[in-house]
């Protein structure tokens, strides 16, 4: 490549590369820390790791951003995919098609914080209605569905384009019917771009703190709830473990996501 | 009415696809509609009610939240809640602008890399916006803790008094936004830049145009579609935030997101934080509709 | 091969919603009890504890109305109290089955917010005050004006961001009362409070990270709550209650109403107000205990140190915060003033 780029490019690029990474590494830093007091180097120790896979509070949390994360990630991918297939591999007038693409994208422009508000503010109302209803895991999942449809939907969408009609054409040809078509031709030339979707639901669900903030119940405290309340509480180094543990997990997936989305079946 | 068309392939009649079509996209859709427009719905009715003595919630259809969010509260009227509005813009538009600014120069050097080294970049780019927020903030808050390299720098340069921190400040709560916000501004330019019409730009070049000019004429007009997706998702959300102006920005100026939490914690008065929320959804969609026009084509694919 | 993703789906979401049956589930601010008792609890009744916590009230209440019966003992703050019972939420004490009821203090047994002790009983109680360093301020005079007053501030301070007892130190600087529901009063409080926004002001912190600000020298003067500050204090810092007269606060513990577990629940209870465990809990947490016979026990150190039992005269002073009710709105409505200002 020849162009001729001025060079504040780099300089800028490499600032924000900075920006983005320098908090996180600085916390793998301290985490590493034997002194409880970030500042004062103290040596290399992995106690408050030893810690943190002691502390059941901790422990409980991340099984709940766990099960929260799978959970929304599976229904979200399946009606994400669902939604998606079905806003462009059939023949809708236009006016329908313009208003499905509006309509998909609310979720995706409303800002948290009014989400989460609506959210709590349906769920007091429908108490009204059903007492027996409570804030806890459940309605944490469903939160995180609606906006995860969305995202697949729009990542999965992108995908249908890339491989466009020729194949399913093809096919049909050979005279395959409808279903046979969708299960042994586009599903699978969807599979990478349904599994990266299906990565960046559960990305986004892990990621998700205003949401779960605002509609968490009791026995639902998950990872970020945790860490938020200890920032106001005050920050034990367990907390930096903690987020390094996360941390590496994300960059895990991550890779993980970028590995499938350039498996040799696309080529 | 029932025609015959030839549809990826297939004959069919375009009832039964239709009929097909929407068995697939009827559950997704319902659940959007209910999840995210009843709640809307129901943040829109319950900014007319008002607060309880016990923080309970009245059904009286009154207009005094609204009143009070244009300034007219118990104690005559105050310019309090519209500096909230305000500065919440403010920052919200300087942000988006220091994170466009620093997106396209990184947006072109990842499109300029080998294809490796482009896959690279962008994972690299995604992995933070993958942590999640409560983490990243509160990282920022140890790296510009007063004994940390870049406090004791700005203190020897005088730029701040000895053995303080660099947060909180309006510098900490702007590093903390466009941090949070450069992955969604890189990646919509990206996705632009990479296929950008070269050729374009060299006879730009060519001509002898400075950089500038460069930028404003041949590059700019070709990406305003992913700019415009940028100022969407980097703008809307910087609108909502209270986590960031919270902890890094010192808790002494509020915005719309922290006036909004505190009626859902401390003062429990849901009708007044529902009023705010409206008002900052109707903000949202206006900005949006703007942002819109400049660029008529769909989002999506 | 496929079912695989479905399986572990399944065993994670079934793990995840086992709450083993039968164990008690105790509700309060992090930090706030020796794991040591606790499982001292576990073994001697043979129960085991699930607890969680919380990091503000508010959040605390939305979740036990929202969900009362999951939890079966809650530690909340005094006007919490006041509030529930008021809401109906929090079922009445059975004495019968706390017979070290009788160890608690008589100051706490018939407390303004629980009329006739019905719904609680004291856990620990404490006091708000200033957290300041003796290094740069050799004569500190404790006063809320050394925070509040522009002319008065030495040095770099920081406010703490809880509105209730924010306002209550600008009331009490104004005499006036820290439950007072009277606009005027609370309208010269907003007034006092917004004069304090100066460029000494650093910002507006929890407790424990204002004391953290005054250790780490950002900050020359905060406010605290003394059990935050006294556990971190150093040779240059030191702690006081001003001179006009602070909060009182009181945690209690109480039973929701619809809580499975009652029996275990009232053990608990009984547990906590023993004389031997209520002094080895406010040895290890350095906060005051409530409980009369707890007192011989205390650690000397802390038993004469009047930053965590104060002096009666300073207590004469003082006042507990109550739920103000309707006037919650205009607290509220000065409180957005102060933030939102420049």
């Amino acid at each position: 490549m020849n162009r001729r780029l001025h060079p504040a490019v780099p300089a800028v690029s490499l600032t924000a590369m900075g920006l983005l990474y320098l908090p996180l590494l600085a916390v793998a830093a301290v985490s590493l820390n034997a002194s409880r007091y970030s500042v004062r180097w103290a040596g290399f120790s992995l106690r408050w790791y030893a810690r943190l896979a002691a502390n059941d509070l901790v422990l409980e949390a991340a099984r709940n951003t766990l099960v929260l994360a799978l959970a929304s990630t599976l229904i979200a991918t399946l009606l994400g995919t669902a939604l998606a297939l079905g806003l462009r591999r059939f023949p809708w007038p236009r006016w329908f098609s313009g208003l499905l693409d509006s309509f998909v994208y609310i979720p995706v422009v409303t800002p948290d914080i009014v989400f989460a508000v609506g959210l709590l503010l349906a769920f007091e109302t429908a108490r009204a209605a059903f007492p027996g209803l409570r804030l806890g895991l459940g309605t944490m999942i469903v939160a995180h569905v609606t906006f995860q449809i969305s995202f697949v939907a729009l990542v999965v969408a992108s995908r249908l384009a890339t491989i466009g009609r020729t194949v399913e054409e093809a096919a049909r040809d050979l005279y395959a019917g409808s279903w046979y078509t969708l299960r042994h031709v586009t599903l699978p030339l969807l599979a990478p771009g349904i599994v990266a979707a299906a990565l960046l639901a559960f990305t986004l669900s892990i990621d998700d703190f205003v949401i779960s903030f605002f509609t968490s119940g009791p026995t639902s405290v998950t990872l970020p709830i945790y860490i938020y309340g200890s920032l106001r509480r005050g920050i034990t180094p367990e907390v930096h473990a903690l987020s390094t543990v996360i941390f590496l997990v994300t960059v895990l997936l991550v890779v993980l996501l970028q590995l499938v989305l350039r498996s040799p079946k696309e080529e | 009415m029932n025609r015959l068309v030839i549809w990826y392939g297939e004959l069919a009649g375009t009832r039964p696809l239709t009929l097909r079509g929407l068995a697939l996209i009827a559950l997704p859709l319902v659940w959007i509609a209910v999840m995210l427009l009843a709640p809307l719905g129901a943040m829109a009715l319950w900014a007319f009610a008002t607060r309880g003595p016990l923080g309970e919630v009245q059904w009286t259809w009154s207009l005094e939240n609204f009143r009070r969010l244009a300034g007219y509260d118990r104690f005559g009227w105050t310019g309090a809640y519209l500096a909230i509005f305000g500065r919440t813009m403010l920052v919200s538009a300087v942000t988006t602008a220091l994170t466009v600014a620093i997106s396209y120069p990184l947006a072109f050097f990842i499109a300029t890399r080998p294809p490796v080294g482009r896959y690279l970049l962008l994972t690299l780019v995604i992995i933070p916006f993958c942590t999640n927020l409560v983490i990243r903030t509160y990282a920022w808050m140890l790296l510009l803790g007063n004994q940390m390299p870049f406090a004791r720098l700005a203190q020897s340069l005088g730029l701040i008094e000895p053995a303080k921190a660099l947060y909180p400040s309006t510098f900490a709560l702007y590093v903390g936004m466009v941090s949070n916000s450069l992955p969604f501004a890189v990646l919509p330019l990206y996705t632009n830049v990479e296929k950008l019409d070269w050729g374009i730009v060299e006879a730009s070049q060519d001509l002898y145009a400075r950089p500038l000019g460069t930028f404003l004429h041949a590059i700019l007009p070709q990406t305003l579609p992913g700019l415009a997706t940028a100022l969407i998702l980097t703008f809307i959300p910087a609108m909502g935030a209270f986590v960031i102006p919270d902890i890094l920005g010192g808790g002494k100026s509020w915005l719309l997101g922290n006036l909004i939490q505190h009626q859902f914690g401390v003062s429990r008065d849901f009708p007044f934080g529902a009023a705010v929320s409206l008002v900052l959804t109707l903000l949202t969609l206006a900005v949006f509709a703007a942002a819109r026009r400049r660029d008529e084509s769909s989002i999506l694919p | 091969m496929k079912r695989m993703p479905w399986l572990i789906a399944l065993a994670v979401l079934a793990s995840g919603c086992s709450r083993t049956a039968g164990s008690l589930s105790v509700f309060m601010w992090s930090e706030y009890i020796d794991p040591a008792l606790v499982e001292r609890f576990e073994k001697q009744a043979g129960v085991k504890v699930a607890l969680d916590t919380y990091e503000n009230t508010e959040t605390m209440m939305s979740k036990v109305a929202s969900a009362g019966g999951q939890y079966d003992v809650v530690v909340m703050s005094d006007h919490a109290v006041r509030t529930m019972i008021k809401k109906g939420l929090l079922e009445p004490l059975d004495p019968a089955k706390i017979p070290n009821a009788v160890n608690v203090s008589a100051r706490f047994r018939d407390p303004a917010y629980d009329p006739g002790g019905r719904y609680s009983l004291p856990y620990q109680w404490g006091t708000m005050g200033l957290v300041y360093r003796t290094d740069k301020l050799p004569d500190f005079r404790p006063s809320w004006a050394a925070v509040l007053d522009p002319g008065a501030q030495p040095g770099p301070v920081v406010l703490l961001d809880s509105m209730r007892d924010l306002m209550a130190a600008a009331l009490l600087l104004r005499a006036a009362s820290p439950n007072t529901r009277d606009a005027g009063e609370l309208a010269e409080a907003g007034k006092t409070l917004l004069a304090a926004r100066t460029g000494r002001l650093l910002g507006f912190y929890g407790s424990p990270d204002s004391v953290d600000k005054v250790l780490s020298g950002d900050a020359w003067v905060g406010i605290a709550y003394n059990g935050d500050a006294l556990v971190k204090l150093d040779e240059n810092t030191d702690f006081a209650l001003p001179e006009e007269g602070t909060i009182v606060w009181v945690d209690a513990l109480t039973i929701p109403a619809g809580s499975r577990n009652t029996e275990k629940a009232h053990a608990f209870i009984n547990f906590l107000l023993d004389g031997e465990v209520g002094a080895a809990l406010s040895n290890y947490l350095a906060y005051a205990t409530p409980n009369e016979a707890s007192l011989p026990l205390i650690e000397e150190e802390m038993r004469s140190d009047p930053r965590i039992y104060p002096a009666e005269a300073e207590l004469a002073r003082s006042a507990m915060l109550e739920d103000v009710e309707e006037a919650t709105t205009l607290y509220d409505q000065i409180w957005t003033r102060v933030k939102a200002a420049r």
